[in-house]
């Protein structure tokens, strides 16, 4: 359960699986973000636990936890959240500059230039952001978040401001990259047109409406 | 901490306008307070190496500092003349020696210094090339004066005249350079040494012309008799002196009344000093004793005052650009606060955005420091002339 | 030895780049040694390198200094000193002199012209300046090779009145032990015995211009100024040279003279040519050597040509 200024998040139980591809759907202000956050670790939950695996978030320090994050989570934004000022490469390697708990090796930079040629963009390496179209922004993001190789996914209205065709080849990509990695993607979308890809659909109505998963 | 750098870095090109302007600023406000000094420094330096090597100068009643100013350092403020008669009163007194100065012409921007051969021994100046000057109309030119004008050992100089639509006036004088001195790192670099004589001549008390008793043209000569001839003005008068004319300069009227604008004293001893000192106190109306040290002290005892207030004032200004720069960065982080909310969800700590602010600020503050660094070092190897353009010249 | 300067450059400025270490000692040692540099003390070993305008002066220095002097005439010996035209290598060794003598009253016409070191020059007549005569003759003439001049001005043999001579002398004297006061004494016995003979010679001709008693006298050269009015002497001169024959308006000039001024004697610098001499006799009037001795004379000194030139005005008062 989480709360705050008179918001309140009260979820009984949720267990996803391994691999899992689970859709969250709801209204505005229903609590799909605070839900990523508190898997996440960026917010702790007032009562309850949450656990990746056999990790307890709830229980890790802060330090802790931003390592686990950095280490085993990647993040998709509605916005994608790539930086103006380093072009793709340093984009898709910004996780490894920001803890030092990643390093940059070899084996690091192989892994771009797969992960770069897996969704297309292998040759705009090189290139600034801000010269991407938006879905090559958003497949920079995917490759950002899968960098680590993490094994779980959150991606937040991924496709929120993609065109039809972007929002199709963009959930491709990232089911493809998640199933590749045999990682466990949680994504928040408003787009029901897509719903049908994922194997669980959790609808936060029902939480407004008091009813348990 | 590499990462962060690399990060800043890459920001910092990113958004070069901003980084540049903020360098600008940063090296601006540093430079000054360092320029002023070094300039200050100099201005002391220059100044007082000058007059602490002057003992006395004697001059006409009035301004001191325009008196020091134009005999040190050829100041485009002329004194009062005095008269060659104070010179003889200083060498008939035997408390010290003069050295007569005239520096009442140029030769185009440079100043015309009409002295003895005395004034290059007492400046310990040397000729690095020719001789010194021996003959009326001769001239000894400054490495200055030499470079600027491209002239050599053999060379002419005219003498500008004073006011171009004063007819009646001085003429230009065209004087032959017989000597370039050594640099000396001072004034003397810039200026033309002639004899006294030669500045009397180009004022027009001193003049060659064609003998007057053997005037063949009629309308040259206004009256003969067997002891006087007048000549009209129309009579040639030559207006450069050489071998073959040498002999017909002359002067006309009582020389020790001729006009000088300082006599530098040198005094025996601090006795003959003080006692010539006296004389001037007690018996002259209207000339003045002056010590050049003392004079320079007081104007530096402004100057310095002045740079307090200016001091004041950049330390002002110093706070507005730093709160201005503060906003700058506070602004810049406040728009990046999109940024850094997504790198903390990344999972990066608090620290690490701080050591990210703090790299991009050290690498501006860098390069700020070398900016101003090297323009410092720029000013203080043209500090010389500068300040002798600014402040003396 | 000569003493040196006792700072460098350098450790003058040194001494005030901080205000506040400028104090009374250095200020004194900086005063002195500037001094000294520009108008230095020479050691007693060295002799005194001097330049003289005119053998008169040339002759004081030489007899009050003896060895401790080199004293130099720079123009040749058959020029008129005072109408010498130097160059520039002339006025260069000028320049690094020890001392230039010069007579004073205008004498040296070239010195407007030549740039000289006011420190090294004495004026031997700067105390007596009230007693200059001043001139009104305005002639021009040839003077062997010294081109054309004229004796405007100021007259400049103040030699010839021997009461001046002696001043003249003291001057090169008080500056000779100025520039090297250890040899004082040895100044001091030199210059009394010249002293002497110089007021003698002025005795002797007070002495005979009381025995000529306003005779008239005539001079071949306007050169006797200072004779004339020292010692009483009725003189008028014309403009002759010794050694040219005069021209028919320079014997009408004579003659007009002579007819307000009968003289029966004239004065000359040097020893004129026959002819001239015969046709003054003519006229009736003698010729008498009274040479002023201005350059180097080939033989005798200035003393010894001087009392000649006394002896032979003596007979003319007998």
């Amino acid at each position: 359960m989480y709360g705050i200024d008179g918001f309140h998040l009260s979820i009984p139980q949720l267990k996803i699986e391994d691999a899992e591809k689970v859709a969250i759907i709801g209204p505005s202000g229903s609590g799909k973000t605070t839900l990523l956050k508190l898997i996440s670790g960026i917010i702790q939950p007032q009562y309850g636990s949450i656990s990746i695996e056999d990790t307890e978030i709830s229980q890790l320090s802060d330090a802790e936890r931003r390592d686990y994050r950095i280490s085993n989570i990647g993040f998709i934004f509605q916005d994608f959240e790539l930086l103006d000022y380093l072009n793709v490469q340093d984009n898709i390697l910004h996780p490894f500059r920001i803890t030092k708990a990643l390093k940059i090796d070899a084996q690091t930079k192989a892994r771009v230039e797969a992960l770069s040629q897996e969704m297309g963009i292998a040759n705009k390496l090189n290139r600034l952001v801000n010269h991407l179209s938006q879905g090559e922004k958003q497949r920079a993001a995917i490759c950002r978040a899968m960098i680590t190789t993490p094994k779980l996914i959150l991606a937040d209205e991924a496709t929120g401001n993609l065109d039809p065709r972007n929002k199709t080849k963009i959930l491709d990509a990232l089911f493809r990259s998640t199933d590749k990695n045999n990682a466990t993607l949680i994504a928040v979308t408003h787009d029901h047109e897509l719903l049908d890809r994922f194997d669980r659909i959790i609808d936060f109505k029902q939480f407004c409406q008091g009813e348990g998963i | 901490m590499i990462d962060s750098f690399y990060l800043a870095w890459r920001y910092i090109v990113f958004n070069r306008v901003k980084t540049i302007t903020l360098v600008l600023c940063i090296s601006l406000i540093s430079f000054l307070p360092f320029s002023l000094k070094i300039l200050l420094k100099e201005s002391e330096h220059q100044l007082m190496s000058r007059a602490i090597t002057t003992p006395l100068l004697v001059g006409a009643k009035g301004n001191s500092l325009d008196l020091v100013m134009n005999s040190l350092y050829f100041s485009k403020e002329k004194p009062d003349f005095i008269s060659m008669k104070a010179v003889e009163k200083v060498m008939d007194s035997y408390l010290a020696l003069p050295i007569p100065l005239y520096t009442r012409f140029h030769a185009r921007k440079y100043p015309i210094v009409g002295t003895t051969v005395d004034y290059f021994e007492f400046r310990q100046h040397n000729i690095a090339d020719g001789r010194s000057f021996a003959m009326l109309g001769e001239a000894v030119i400054g490495v200055g004066v030499a470079t600027q004008l491209n002239l050599k050992v053999g060379d002419s100089l005219l003498s500008s005249p004073e006011n171009l639509f004063d007819l009646a006036g001085v003429y230009p004088l065209k004087m032959t350079v017989t000597g370039i001195l050594k640099k000396t790192n001072s004034v003397d670099d810039k200026a033309v040494f002639v004899d006294l004589k030669t500045t009397w001549v180009i004022q027009g008390l001193g003049h060659g012309h064609q003998d007057v008793k053997t005037i063949q043209d009629k309308s040259d000569v206004l009256s003969r008799s067997d002891k006087l001839v007048t000549t009209s003005t129309k009579i040639k008068q030559y207006t450069e002196i050489n071998l073959d004319n040498l002999d017909s300069f002359h002067f006309h009227g009582d020389p020790s009344i001729y006009p000088l604008t300082a006599i530098i004293a040198i005094p025996q001893d601090d006795k003959s000093a003080t006692i010539l000192r006296g004389r001037y106190l007690s018996e002259q109306k209207n000339k003045q004793i002056v010590r050049p040290k003392r004079v320079i002290e007081d104007l530096l005892g402004n100057i310095f005052q002045i740079k307090e207030f200016i001091d004041a004032v950049v330390f002002i200004v110093a706070i507005a650009m730093v709160l201005a720069i503060f906003l700058v960065f506070s602004l810049s982080f406040r728009l990046r606060q999109k940024e850094i909310n997504t790198i903390l969800h990344l999972g990066c700590s608090r620290g690490t955005v701080v050591q990210l602010i703090v790299a991009e600020i050290f690498i501006i503050a860098i390069f700020s420091g070398l900016l101003c660094f090297s323009s410092l070092l720029v000013l203080q190897n043209f500090q010389g002339e500068i300040v002798h353009k600014l402040f003396i010249s | 030895m000569s003493i040196n300067f006792l700072f460098h450059k350098d450790t003058v400025i040194n001494i005030t780049m901080n205000r506040s270490n400028t104090n009374f000692v250095s200020k004194i040692i900086l005063f002195s040694g500037l001094f000294l540099a520009l108008n230095p003390v020479v050691a007693e070993d060295k002799p005194l390198n001097i330049y003289a305008v005119n053998y008169p002066v040339k002759f004081f220095a030489e007899s009050i200094a003896g060895d401790h002097a080199s004293v130099t005439l720079p123009m040749p010996a058959d020029i008129d000193p005072a109408f010498w035209e130097p160059k520039a290598e002339d006025v260069a060794g000028l320049q690094k002199a020890d001392m230039i003598l010069l007579n004073g009253a205008n004498y040296a016409k070239w010195l407007p012209k030549v740039s000289l070191p006011l420190f090294k020059l004495v004026n031997t007549s700067s105390e007596f300046r009230d007693a200059y005569i001043s001139l009104n003759e305005g002639v021009t003439h040839n003077h062997g090779t010294g081109g054309k001049h004229s004796h405007t001005g100021t007259a400049f043999t103040t030699w010839l009145d021997f009461s001046l001579a002696e001043k003249q002398a003291k001057s090169v004297f008080k500056a000779l032990s100025r520039k090297q006061p250890k040899l004082n004494a040895g100044f001091v016995q030199n210059f009394i015995p010249l002293q002497k003979a110089l007021l003698e010679l002025d005795v002797q001709l007070t002495e005979i211009g009381n025995a000529l008693n306003g005779q008239a006298l005539l001079g071949s050269h306007p050169v006797y100024q200072y004779l004339r009015n020292r010692y009483k002497l009725n003189l008028e001169s014309v403009h002759w040279e010794p050694e040219e024959a005069p021209t028919e308006e320079q014997w009408n000039t004579l003659k007009a003279l002579v007819a307000k001024h009968p003289a029966k004697w004239m004065l000359w610098e040097g020893v004129p040519v026959a002819e001239t001499v015969t046709k003054l006799e003519e006229l009736g009037i003698k010729s008498i050597v009274f040479s002023p001795v201005s350059n180097l004379p080939e033989t005798g000194d200035f003393l010894s040509i001087m009392n000649e030139n006394i002896a032979r005005l003596k007979t003319i008062s007998n």
